[in-house]
This record gives C-alpha cells, sequence and structure tokens, in this order.
C-alpha cells in the first residue's frame, strides 16, 4: 500500500457515500452507524466495534424527495442527506444518531424515524453551554447512548475497550494535526484540497485501516517537495464543509488554503481526548462540551473561538480568511459577523460566502474569491479559464 | 454610445432583437436601438474612419465588461476615454464582447482590435474572450472605474443586472472591502426588470421622479417573484401605481442600504451599473443613506469597463517599461 492509494482511496471515499472498504467491512459481518455533526462522540462505535460514518448529502443532486418533508428555507445540507437516505444511498447504514447541533440536523431524526426503516435510530441531546453542569449532563446522554448501542447491537463497552477506542481516535488525530502543521511551511506539502480529503475520508472509512493510510500520506508528507506558486495562504472558517470541489475553486482563483477551523476540519483534530481519566465517558463528555474547539451553537464561547482563529492565522501567516457558511444558518452567520469585525481590526483581510451544499453559483463563487484575492495583492492575479489546481 | 435593453409596451425586458437563447446578427441590432443605430450603420457601410495609419496616442488599451444584462467596452488612449459602447448581452459572451468592442474601437477612430496595446475583461464573461490578455474581477474594477470618474467617492454601490454590490475604495482607488448579494435577484436590475413588467410601466416608469409616489407601499418580500406577485396585489388592490414605484424603489434602496452598513458608508458615494440610471431609486437610497450620492461625469454604467481599461493600461505600461 503506497501513499498514492491513500490517495486514491481518499478521493474516492469523499466523493461518494459508499466505497469499497465500507462494502469489505460490511462482508465481514461488520456494523455500521451514520452519525450527525462533529459532536458526537464516534469513539463509543469503534469501542463496539462498529465503523461510525459522519452522515453527508455527497452525490446529490436535488432535494425533491426531502422537500416533502423540509421547506425551501430549511438548511440544504439536512436536505441533500435525506434526500440521499430516501433515495437508498443509506442503506448500508445499521443504524443513525442525530443531534440537535442545530434544529435543520435534529428535524432530520424526526422525518428518518417516519420515512425509513433504519433498525436503530436515535437522538442526542447536547447542552448549548460549554461549563461544568453541562459536561455532566453531556456524560449522562453518552452514557444512556452507550447502553442503547449495547442493547442493540448485543456488545458490552467496557472502560477497556473505550479506552482503546479513544487511544486509536487521538492517534488518528496526532497524525492529522501533524499533516496539519506541516502546511505552516513556505511550501506547504499538500494543497487544501488535499487536507479536506484527508479529513472527509477519516470518518469515513473503518479507523485502523484509515491510520494505516494516514501514516503513509504523512510519511510522504514530510518529504514532499511542496506546493509553490500561489499567490496568497488562506484559511477557511467554517462549519459543514465536505466538498473539495469548492475547495478547489478557491485554490484555482491563486489562493492556496492552508488551514482551517471548520466542522470536518481542525476542530476535529486539534485536541485529544484526555486518555488517563478512570472515567472515559467523563473523558468524552469534557472533550466534547470543553476541551476541543468549539462550535457557534454553543453558547458564551465566542472568545475562545476567536482565540482559536486567531492563533491559526498567526501560526500558519495566514493572508486572508474566508468565512463560509450554508444558507440559512444563524449560528454561522452571526459568528462570521462578529469574527470578520475582530479580524478585520487585526487588519487581517476577511470574505464572507454565503453557499449552498451542493456546489453551485461557481461563478458567483470565483468572483468573489478573486475580487478577495486581488484586495489582499494589490489587484495583481490573473485568472486563466480552466486553471488547474495548485497540485 | 449606449444601447439600452429594449422595453416592450408591457415593460418587460427584452434583449436586443429578442434574441434570448440565440446568437445575435449585427442587422438585428439596429432595430430599436435608438441610438445604437448610427454607429452601426457606420461599421455595416465599411464607412467607420479607419485612421489606422495615423495612430496619435502612445498607449490605446481596451477594459471589457461582459456582465449578466449587458457588455460594456472602453478604449483609453494615454488615460482619456476616446470610445465607448453599451449592449444588452447576447447568450454568447464572445460574441457580445466582439461587437461592444469593436463599436468602441469605431467610436475611437481606430480601425481594429490589433492597435490596443492591452484588453482587460470583467465580468461574469470575463474568462471567455480569448483576445483579452487577462481577467480582474468586477468589484476591482468597478472600484477603479468609479474612483477614476470621481476621486474623491470612498464607497461605490454597483448595482448590475444579476448581484449588487458594495464597495469601500481607499483614497488611491484600491477595494479595501466589498460585500455583495447572493443567490437572489433582490436588489438588482432583473428586480426592476420584474416589477416593470408586474406594473406594465417600462424601466423608465420605475426611474421617472415625477412617479415617485409621496406615500410609498410596503413591499415586504424581498424575493423578487413574490415582490411581483405582490405588486399585482398592490395594483389590484387600486394603488395608485407611483406609491407602488416609489414602494419598490424604497424596499431595493433599503436591502443596499443594509449592505452598505456592513462595508461602513464612507461619502463620498457613487453608483454605478445599469441601475446607476434608475433615479428614483438614486433618491431613494439618498433618503436612506441620508447623504448625497455624487454625479459622476461619466456614464456610470461603464465603470467597470473603464476600469479594466485603467488596469490594463497599468499592465502595458509595466510590459513597456
Amino acid at each position: 500500500m503506497s501513499a498514492q492509494d491513500a490517495w486514491r482511496i481518499f478521493a474516492e471515499a469523499t466523493r461518494s457515500l459508499g466505497n469499497p472498504e465500507i462494502d469489505a467491512w460490511k462482508a465481514q459481518g461488520g456494523k455500521v452507524v451514520g452519525f450527525f455533526c462533529s459532536m458526537v462522540p464516534d469513539e463509543l462505535f469503534t469501542a463496539a466495534g462498529i465503523l461510525p460514518f459522519r452522515m453527508r448529502g455527497t452525490g446529490s443532486t436535488s432535494t425533491e424527495l426531502a422537500d416533502a418533508y423540509f421547506t425551501p428555507i430549511n438548511c440544504t445540507f439536512p436536505r441533500h442527506a435525506f434526500n440521499q437516505a430516501l433515495l437508498g444511498e443509506y442503506d448500508f447504514l445499521d443504524g443513525m444518531v442525530c443531534i440537535n447541533s442545530c434544529d435543520h440536523v435534529r428535524r432530520v431524526y424526526d422525518n428518518w424515524i417516519q420515512a425509513l426503516d433504519t433498525p436503530f435510530v436515535h437522538v442526542m441531546s447536547l447542552p448549548h453551554k460549554v461549563d461544568d453542569p453541562q459536561v455532566g449532563w453531556y456524560h449522562d446522554d453518552i452514557a444512556v447512548l452507550k447502553e442503547k448501542i449495547e442493547g442493540q447491537f448485543g456488545v458490552e463497552i467496557t472502560g477497556d475497550r473505550l479506552d482503546e477506542a479513544i487511544r486509536l481516535h487521538n492517534r488518528i488525530r496526532a497524525l492529522q494535526k501533524e499533516l496539519y502543521q506541516m502546511r505552516r511551511a513556505e511550501r506547504p506539502p499538500i494543497t487544501g484540497v488535499q487536507a479536506l480529503e484527508v479529513m472527509v475520508a477519516g470518518t469515513a472509512l473503518p479507523r485502523e485501516r484509515y491510520l494505516e493510510l494516514l501514516e503513509e500520506v504523512v510519511e510522504e508528507a514530510r518529504t514532499a517537495p511542496g506546493v509553490d506558486g500561489y499567490r496568497a495562504r488562506l484559511m477557511i472558517v467554517g462549519g459543514e464543509l465536505d466538498d473539495p470541489e469548492y475547495v478547489r475553486i478557491i485554490e484555482e482563483q491563486g489562493g492556496l488554503v492552508v488551514t482551517d477551523s471548520t466542522c470536518f476540519g481542525s476542530r476535529l483534530m486539534w485536541e485529544a481526548i484526555d486518555e488517563e481519566d478512570p472515567d472515559p465517558v467523563r473523558s468524552l463528555a469534557r472533550y466534547y462540551i470543553q476541551e476541543r474547539p468549539s462550535c457557534p451553537r454553543m453558547c458564551g464561547d465566542q472568545p475562545r473561538r476567536l482565540a482559536y482563529v486567531r492563533d491559526l492565522v498567526n501560526e500558519f501567516r495566514v493572508d486572508g480568511v474566508i468565512a463560509e457558511r450554508l444558507m440559512f444558518c444563524d449560528q454561522w452567520l452571526v459568528e462570521h459577523y462578529m469574527t470578520g469585525n475582530d479580524l478585520k481590526a487585526d487588519g487581517i483581510p476577511f470574505l464572507a460566502l454565503d453557499r449552498e451544499y451542493i456546489l453551485s453559483g461557481t461563478g458567483q463563487l470565483r468572483t468573489r474569491v478573486q475580487a478577495f484575492l486581488e484586495a489582499i495583492k494589490g489587484t495583481s492575479v490573473t485568472i486563466r479559464a480552466g486553471a488547474q489546481s495548485l497540485a | 454610445m449606449v444601447l439600452e435593453p429594449v422595453l416592450d409596451e408591457c415593460g418587460s425586458c427584452t434583449p436586443a432583437g429578442n434574441g434570448a437563447g440565440r446568437d445575435l446578427g449585427p442587422d438585428e441590432l439596429t432595430a430599436g436601438h435608438n441610438g445604437g443605430l448610427t454607429a452601426l450603420a457606420a461599421g455595416q457601410n465599411g464607412g467607420g474612419a479607419t485612421l489606422t495609419s495615423n495612430r496619435p496616442f502612445g498607449t490605446l488599451v481596451g477594459g471589457l465588461d461582459i456582465g449578466s444584462a449587458t457588455g460594456k467596452a472602453v478604449v483609453l488612449g494615454d488615460g482619456e476615454i476616446l470610445g465607448s459602447f453599451v449592449l444588452a448581452s447576447t447568450a454568447n459572451p464572445r460574441q457580445t464582447a466582439q461587437i461592444v468592442m469593436d463599436q468602441a474601437i469605431e467610436e475611437a477612430g481606430l480601425g481594429s482590435l490589433d492597435e490596443l496595446d492591452y484588453i482587460v475583461s470583467t465580468g461574469y464573461g470575463r474568462l471567455q474572450i480569448p483576445w483579452a490578455n487577462e481577467n480582474l474581477s468586477e468589484i476591482s474594477c468597478h472600484a477603479r472605474g468609479a474612483h477614476w470618474m470621481g476621486p474623491t467617492v470612498r464607497t461605490v454601490i454597483d448595482i448590475g443586472g444579476q448581484d449588487c454590490k458594495v464597495i469601500s475604495v481607499s483614497p488611491d482607488g484600491k477595494v479595501l472591502e466589498f460585500v455583495m448579494n447572493d443567490r437572489c435577484a433582490a436588489g438588482t436590475g432583473r428586480f426592476f426588470e420584474s416589477m416593470a413588467r408586474g406594473l406594465c410601466c417600462g424601466l423608465d416608469g420605475i426611474s421617472d421622479l415625477a412617479n415617485q409616489g409621496p406615500e410609498p407601499c410596503s413591499i415586504s418580500h424581498q424575493c423578487t417573484v413574490f415582490a411581483e406577485s405582490e405588486v399585482v396585489t398592490l395594483v389590484n388592490e387600486g394603488v395608485e401605481l407611483p406609491n407602488i414605484i416609489a414602494g419598490i424603489n424604497r424596499s431595493v434602496a433599503s436591502r443596499i442600504t443594509s449592505m452598505a452598513r456592513r462595508v461602513g458608508v464612507i461619502p463620498e458615494v457613487a453608483l454605478t451599473g445599469g441601475c446607476s440610471k434608475n433615479a428614483g431609486l438614486a433618491a431613494a437610497l439618498e433618503a436612506k443613506l441620508n447623504l448625497s450620492v455624487v454625479t459622476l461625469p461619466n456614464d456610470p454604467q461603464i465603470a467597470g469597463a473603464l476600469g479594466a481599461a485603467l488596469f490594463a493600461a497599468d499592465k502595458h505600461l509595466a510590459q513597456v517599461a
């Protein structure tokens, strides 16, 4: 298995829902449970011997079926993901765990249990604050999910198994972070497109298998010549961005994405879960509520999120920040407004973009990014039609 | 030289020659375009003055702005506007570009494209022009063009066919910040075309200051489709047209004002793009922003093409330096 094979597997897993690795897993009798949102502790599934699959709407071209349940002013992410489920694209799932990460995603649960007969469907209750009482709350909710999984799949998630799963996921986080940190270099070893492929694949492949592949990719990156010839170093800040083609359009305009704070990006792995706590469920609760970089749906935590973005801007020598938001997302709307004002005060160029879940309006996207790069670099960027990615 | 989109009697905005979805021949362009006739006739007769042998300018450059609704071209000679042309976009951006540039070249008294030292394209069709040396975003170009027309301008509000943008400009004409509407016709030329259709009054009717009623209706829908239904409802309720028209302009002005406040409104403020010709909108914007919009000495619709030409001149001078 070479790094080239790993890249191919990552690219393939990112651009479809099912993938050959899942097929092989299922053929051996393995179970797969889908989960919405990076706040679901997927270590639990790994500990139960189940493959956790992060829900996406990849490959969707319409929300025709889902729109009988949702409206045009609902977020396009749950609509496309649910549409894929209604089309049978998620039939490989043995279970699905939803969460009230936002009201649009939460409603997938209600619609899912009405429309589909997946054997195991559960909804988690994520608190809205990041203080100690909320750690206790989430601890109890994780314990409930643990019991449900044990009952449904006939497994016992012992403390040892959970410790082992946490160590495996932490090892993945450490390697992903190492790969990210190599992008601080003048010639980063990978593009933003590749970084997103690495991260999305990490939510779609059996984790031990993924770790082997990731090791290949990181090993190759250590000696890679790196990407040159870009016009600006960019950072993407935002939410549910799982589509490398969106990043490709940004990079085709001449800006290299060197880091991010997104739901499939650095926030997944910048911090590690405590491996020492005798109660691993407590470790998980503390990690997800307090320790990992938070998302705007958590109240009162904006200063910490801003500090996280500022640290990355400095660490990766970012020339400009692109803030992406799925249309109608009120969490990110307000967050971007605040972050934009704060970064502008720091003298960091900031561009806020609205998008739909599936790539559309690429002309408008190109215009905005091109103008942004021109403004950063004093109008010296030339864009050719059909420009290739930087990789 | 300006060609406006033709308005049929019901006010719906029809591209020249009803040519949506097909290419336009030069012959068709003459029909219904006041002001375009002379230039086109001259071009067709081959009678356009050809000054190719006697080139009086050190630097000749072109700027193209191929927008969603109109194509614009500007020819600059040593920093002076020698020719410009505006035309409703055809379904083929290359063809639109060719026609407007040919006409601008002719107005400039030049013979052919070959005489231009450098060409920069902008607008939604900017990537489609094989004979342009380079392309730049319309944000940079509108800022540059508006700043050239009015050096004291610090905020540019560009309202085009399919988007509107507010650009904050530095004292030396560089883009500091910009905000654009997204995925929506509200607050754009398409919105006004749609409203003009609902009111059967034409774009001129919406623009006419005499039509700005004293009691503007509240148009609550930002969505073009729903706003048109809302307007039709008002018409059928017997509301006086001028109050509806004033309401339409006020609703767009309100939306643009919100966008402008995101960037921060620093005087002086200039309007560019096709909708800058809507006097009713300009008046409504002045009321909302509580300031006077500066009157530019040149056609504000060509600001993007002019900016592109100014960048082209920079590029050419950098090349020969």
